[in-house]
């Protein structure tokens, strides 16, 4: 029977212990080696980089949605950082460390001195089989890697083909003395700890997968862009979302399309609506600080029937709030965000896959839907990488969403007339015949300013028709795992449903009746499939990191009872585990 | 004594021929009579009657304020946005179809105070648009408050007191800006505007044009029709725009001329 | 305020019977058990009858990790302390910690002795001083037909009997300075021949090893002073030395184990050696004896926890059960039970 694998893995150490490096390249070597991976890195916060660099990579031989809260492997490439991740070790997780460091170590600040008994040391002298094989001790970090290789049973050779297809293009020098550093570790702790490996985790070896990729949501989001046809990207720098538009600062110019970084976010939505006016196709990427100062055109974006694709990658708020933790607090910003009743898209991508689809579509949703189109991420949905097929978008999802006014029109084109659907079509600027002007004051079928109760009435109903249509097109709540009658339907959204998937199916695999609703479309929602999921819970329970349950307010009156609410606001991702809990205690009579 | 009516007739049929009200659209103005947004309104359509620029291929992008309204009457299309907004919607449309004549139309609220912030940047960034902004030193829409370009001293609702702050030079902040081309006009000459305007549009890159108007309704002490007549006068003849220096010194020397004040070469 | 610190150095039977024992004491002090190898404490004297199958490896594992932290004491396994200094009452560890301590409790134990011209061949003998070794010995016994045994040690006898139950052939090559620290005299090797016969065990008429060399991967061949020979295993047992070279430039008093008083101390205060690498002084005979053996470390283990704390209790051995051979005195009871 196949070994079962679910490690986590972590490379720790300072900034410029190359503790990233090391981490992206377990991620890239095991992908290849067959196995699902999900990685989620910390950085220091502060400007110069000056600080703790965690990596964290879930392997798992079944598909892995969530990080898991244990660690498995502790790869310590700075002892004295390293001590901070002491507590999340789990029962025998393996530790690979310096074991000839340059300076002693009282036993007070001793990293050795912490670890708990049960733990399995693996000391390797990291800096001298560094610099013995290659002269220098920076390779150090692919000495440690050398050393989890040999200790563990992974085919060295996969890491040594990532190791090369990293380096490649540095040269033929740095290429060699980094995969000499590689092979010293390895050969080293192939020899000392012949024996004593065999108390450590040996991952099997799967069939190799060479067409997947490691991306991350930022990642996934700007080549969605691209894929797209996205001609004009207009941003301002702000964490998380920054990536986007260096990503596409480098990629958009080879495709014709141009990336202008702006004053500030107000000026970004502002060109975004002003370019998609004219029929060009155009993004901005903000955090929670910048979209508060879009909504107001966010709204008029509304108001004017005019489309615009946004990205709000939540972190930690309110105001300036935690720039670099994860959170998902803007539900209702982004739902409600802006003067009036403004409704409009709001999507949620749940995993990089995801990411790349839906920003994809969201061009072909805020054309036809000539609205403001928002999709939220979050700072761990943005951050993580998972190892996927590279995504590619069909002709279906990239195609033109426009409905252009008919010839019969001409001359007395009605930008704003009244239809069935709430949908007027919508001339650009250049085409003949069809001149109007777009406002944002409220205004009658041919635009022309007009406060009168009777077409703020209509119009206001055009508008929230117009939208309610939209969920045709927009991805429907999906239910995973059946049963008729459910003791705990868990709702998740966003970056906490990859957790409520494991809770969930760790809650069956005990035998329990639960199952998840996944939701994505958060404006406007399904109500009527959310309501019937519903309807076959005892409890519905509704995990999010945010204090205020935003999704629970937008949803709870849907059930006859209330919601169970599961709040966290600790800036990181949700842990299954306390799901798990919330879950058992429910069934079990505790108090909801 | 009065004209015949049969040569008003015909003098209005000549110019409706001539293509001079193409750009108007059926919408009357809702600008108070005596605006001096009538006559910028009657200089743009010269400007592109005489361009002959195809109206469906103009653009108009307004913000909040008397001139944001602008759009409305004008046969082209536009967009009317939120108050200090104009820049950069207008920089979306030019860039996402550099095949459009883009103009941003706003007020000195609009473009000084709350849109203060843009102004800079579609100059730095010398994005192909013409923007106007129509300088009555007030704030007329909402009625009558002090505009960062009113004098010290502004007593309205808004500052009995009268105003403490010192006024902005637009102007001047055009040419700090790195504008391309920079003219400062008067409403009460058409002719001028629409002059300056031909060669504006022609010129490629950002075009600023700085409008005095007066607002009859909130402003019957400073900037009325009688002062700025008295005041305005055109540059002299040797004027040499393409100097940036002097076109320093005669935007902080002189408020009131008027002409190309700057043209880069 | 700080608890003062006592450090045991060794995670064998003295060591914990040395924790066990000061905890009983006091609960005001911090104790620590530093053990070089990684396995938790076990019971090497049980390790034969793993190898033989006749024991499950659960119950060589003596202390569950709950032991220590009911009785808060720390354990630290897979650490090896590289040099004492007394002085600075310091000790380090191999990766270059320091740990003060303010009392000191050395119960190292031994190590496997090879002889050293035997020493090239290492690589080809196993011993059985470790649980890793007993796994050694298990996995070659699946394909093995006959051990060869070297040595004899009193490890080697009970091992030897064991292997016999196991339906294996066995072949033992009882050699000179193999009974360390007792050489065999005649009278001695005429008794131990005389009951592994009875069990079992082929003695062989050889008495020196000059080479092995390894034929094919399940076959050695042995070069011996009779002839050749081959064997499936072979088996180094040539007695155990104590584990003490760290210490041989501490300044502690070092022979063949760290010499103690009676009452197990060593020159420096609150320093105590028990088990399998102390060398004890016997005032009756006026000299030290190595003691060998699971019930010598249990009780030499508590005795200095109790001196430690205060105690003056003397580690009982009768004279007549310490055995004087050529200059070095031993007691043992593995000998009496064999």
């Amino acid at each position: 029977m196949a070994t079962v694998v679910d490690i986590t893995v972590e490379v720790c150490g300072m900034a410029g212990d190359g503790a990233i490096a090391a981490g992206a390249l377990i991620n890239e070597a095991l992908s290849r080696g067959g196995f699902s991976v999900l990685g989620f890195d910390s950085y220091p916060a502060e400007i110069r980089g000056f600080g703790r660099c965690v990596t964290r990579s879930r392997i798992g031989s079944e598909e892995i949605v969530a990080m898991g809260a244990e660690t498995h492997v502790l790869i310590s490439l700075n002892e004295a950082e390293a001590r901070s991740r002491i507590p999340f070790l789990a029962h025998r997780a393996m530790v690979i460390f310096e074991s000839n460091p340059p300076t002693y170590v009282h036993h007070d600040s001793s990293f050795v001195a912490e670890l708990p008994p049960d733990k399995l040391l693996f000391g390797m002298p990291l800096s001298d089989l560094a610099s013995e094989a290659t002269g220098a001790t920076r390779g150090r970090n692919l000495t440690a890697l050398g050393g989890f290789a040999a200790v563990c049973g992974i085919n060295p050779a996969l890491f040594i083909e990532v190791i090369e297809k990293k380096f490649k293009s540095k040269g033929e020098k740095v290429l060699h003395t980094n995969v000499k550093s590689f092979e010293a570790g390895y050969a080293y702790a192939a020899k000392e700890y012949s024996e004593k490996r065999e108390h450590a985790f040996q991952f099997p070896e799967l069939l190799r997968q060479d067409g997947k990729v490691m991306l991350s949501g930022n990642q996934a989001i700007g080549m969605a862009a691209l894929d797209a046809g996205l001609k004009l990207y207009f941003g301002y720098p702000i964490t998380p979302a920054t990536p986007i538009m260096e990503f596409l600062a480098a990629a958009l110019p080879k495709k014709g399309g141009r990336v202008v970084q702006m004053e500030d976010e107000i000026a970004s939505i502002g060109a975004v609506l002003g370019s998609f006016y004219a029929g060009a196709r155009s993004m901005t990427a903000t955090s929670g600080p910048g979209f508060a100062l879009m909504t107001e055109l966010i709204t008029h974006g509304v108001m004017a029937e005019i489309p615009a694709v946004i990205v709000n990658a939540q972190r930690g708020g309110p105001a300036t709030g935690l720039p670099t933790k994860t959170e998902q607090s803007d539900l209702h910003a982004a739902v409600f965000g802006g003067p009036g009743d403004s409704a409009r898209i709001v999507i949620a991508p749940t995993n990089v896959s995801e990411c790349y689809h839906y920003t994809v579509k969201s061009f072909q949703l805020a054309e036809k839907y000539q609205t403001p189109v928002i999709v939220l991420t979050d700072f761990y949905l943005d951050n993580r990488v998972e190892n996927v097929v590279i995504p590619r978008a069909s002709e279906a999802e990239t195609r033109n969403g426009n409905v252009f006014p008919p010839a019969s029109e001409k001359g007395n084109y009605k930008r704003y007339c009244l239809t069935e659907s709430g949908i007027s079509p919508r001339a650009l600027p250049g085409m003949e015949g069809y001149i109007f002007t777009a406002t944002g004051l409220e205004h009658t079928e041919k635009g022309l300013p007009d406060y009168s109760p009777e077409v703020h009435t209509l119009m206001t109903e055009k508008r929230h028709k117009k939208i309610a249509s939209a969920l045709a097109d927009l991805p429907e709540p999906e239910v995973y795992f059946g049963d008729d009658r459910l003791d705990v339907g868990v709702i998740g959204w966003g970056s906490t449903f990859g957790s409520v998937l494991e809770a969930t199916r760790t809650s069956r695999k005990k035998g329990l009746r639960v199952a998840a609703l996944k939701i994505t479309s958060l404006s406007p929602l399904h109500t009527t499939i959310i309501q019937g999921f519903m309807e076959r819970c005892s409890h519905v329970l509704v995990p999010e990191l945010n204090y205020e349950g935003q999704l629970a307010n937008l949803i709870g009156h849907l059930h006859h009872r209330p919601v169970v609410r599961l709040n966290l606001v600790t800036g990181t991702p949700f842990p299954p585990s306390m799901i798990i809990q919330k879950i058992e205690d429910l069934i079990h009579g505790e108090a909801a | 004594m009065k004209t015949p009516g049969h040569v008003l007739a015909q003098r209005i049929r000549d110019i409706g021929e001539s293509g001079a009200f193409r750009p108007r659209s059926d919408a009357l103005p809702t600008w108070c009579p005596g605006c001096g947004y009538f006559g910028i309104h009657q200089a743009l359509n010269q400007c592109l009657s005489r361009l002959e620029l195809p109206l469906h291929n103009v653009v108009v992008v307004s913000g909040i304020g008397c001139a944001g309204r602008y759009p409305f009457f004008s046969h082209t299309y536009g967009l009317h946005t939120v108050h200090g907004r104009t820049l950069p919607v207008a920089t979306g449309v030019k860039l996402a179809n550099p095949d459009l004549t883009v103009f941003a139309i706003g007020g000195d609220g609009d473009g000084l105070a709350i849109g203060g912030g843009h102004f800079p940047h579609v100059a730095r960034r010398n994005i192909d648009i013409n923007y106007l902004l129509f300088d009555n030193s007030i704030y007329g829409l909402t009625k009558g408050q002090p505009s960062p370009s009113s004098r010290t001293g502004t007593i309205t609702k808004a500052s009995p007191a009268g105003t403490f702050e010192k006024p902005l030079n637009a102007t001047l902040l055009a040419l700090t800006y790195e504008a391309s081309f920079v003219a400062r006009l008067f409403a009460g000459d058409p002719n001028g505007i629409a002059a300056a305007l031909i060669e504006g549009v022609k010129t490629p890159g950002f075009a600023f044009f700085h409008i005095y108007t007066s607002c009859v309704t909130f402003d019957k002490t400073f900037k009325t029709w009688a002062h700025l007549k008295e005041w305005v006068h055109p540059l002299p003849d040797d004027y040499d725009p393409t100097n940036r220096r002097n076109a320093f010194e005669m935007a902080l020397e002189d408020d009131f001329s008027t002409g190309i004040i700057y043209r880069r070469d | 305020m700080a608890r003062e610190r006592c450090v045991i150095i060794g995670n064998g039977p003295a060591a914990n019977a040395a924790a066990a024992a000061l905890r009983q004491e006091t609960s005001d002090l911090d104790i620590m058990l530093i053990g070089e190898e990684s396995f938790p404490h076990y019971r090497p004297h049980l390790l034969p009858a793993y190898v033989a199958g006749s024991l499950q490896k659960e119950d060589l594992f003596v202390t569950p990790a709950s032991f220590y932290e009911e009785c808060d004491i720390r354990i630290r396994l897979g650490q090896r302390v590289t040099h004492v200094k007394f002085d600075q009452r310091e000790l380090v560890l191999s990766h270059k910690e320091i740990v003060p301590f303010d009392a000191l409790i050395i119960a190292c134990g031994g190590m496997q002795r090879i002889p050293e011209r035997l020493q090239i061949f290492e690589e080809l003998m196993l011993t059985l001083k470790t649980p890793a070794d007993a796994q050694k010995w298990r996995a070659g016994l699946q394909t093995a037909e006959t051990i060869l045994i070297l040595g004899g040690d009193l490890t080697s006898l009970s091992f030897a009997k064991a292997l016999v139950s196991t339906g294996k052939r066995v072949q033992f090559i009882l050699q000179e300075q193999s009974f360390w620290p007792l050489p065999l005299t005649p009278t001695l090797a005429d008794e131990v021949k005389q009951r592994l016969t009875r069990s079992g065990v082929e003695v062989l008429e050889a008495s020196r090893v000059h080479r092995l060399t390894q034929l094919s991967q399940d076959v050695i061949e042995v070069e011996t002073d009779v002839g050749l020979m081959t064997a499936n295993l072979v088996g180094a047992f040539y007695g155990l030395a104590p584990n003490v070279k760290f210490l041989v430039r501490s300044g502690l008093d070092v022979e063949r184990g760290v010499l103690v008083d009676e009452n197990l101390r060593t020159r420096f205060d609150l320093v105590y050696a028990a088990g399998d690498c102390a060398q004890i002084y016997h005032p009756a005979l006026r000299d030290y004896w190595v003691s060998i053996g699971y019930k010598n470390a249990l009780e030499q283990g508590k005795v200095a926890a109790q001196n430690l704390a205060g105690g003056m209790t003397t580690v009982a051995a009768s004279p007549a059960n310490i055995f004087c051979v050529e200059g070095v005195m031993v007691n043992t009871s593995w000998w009496m039970e064999f």
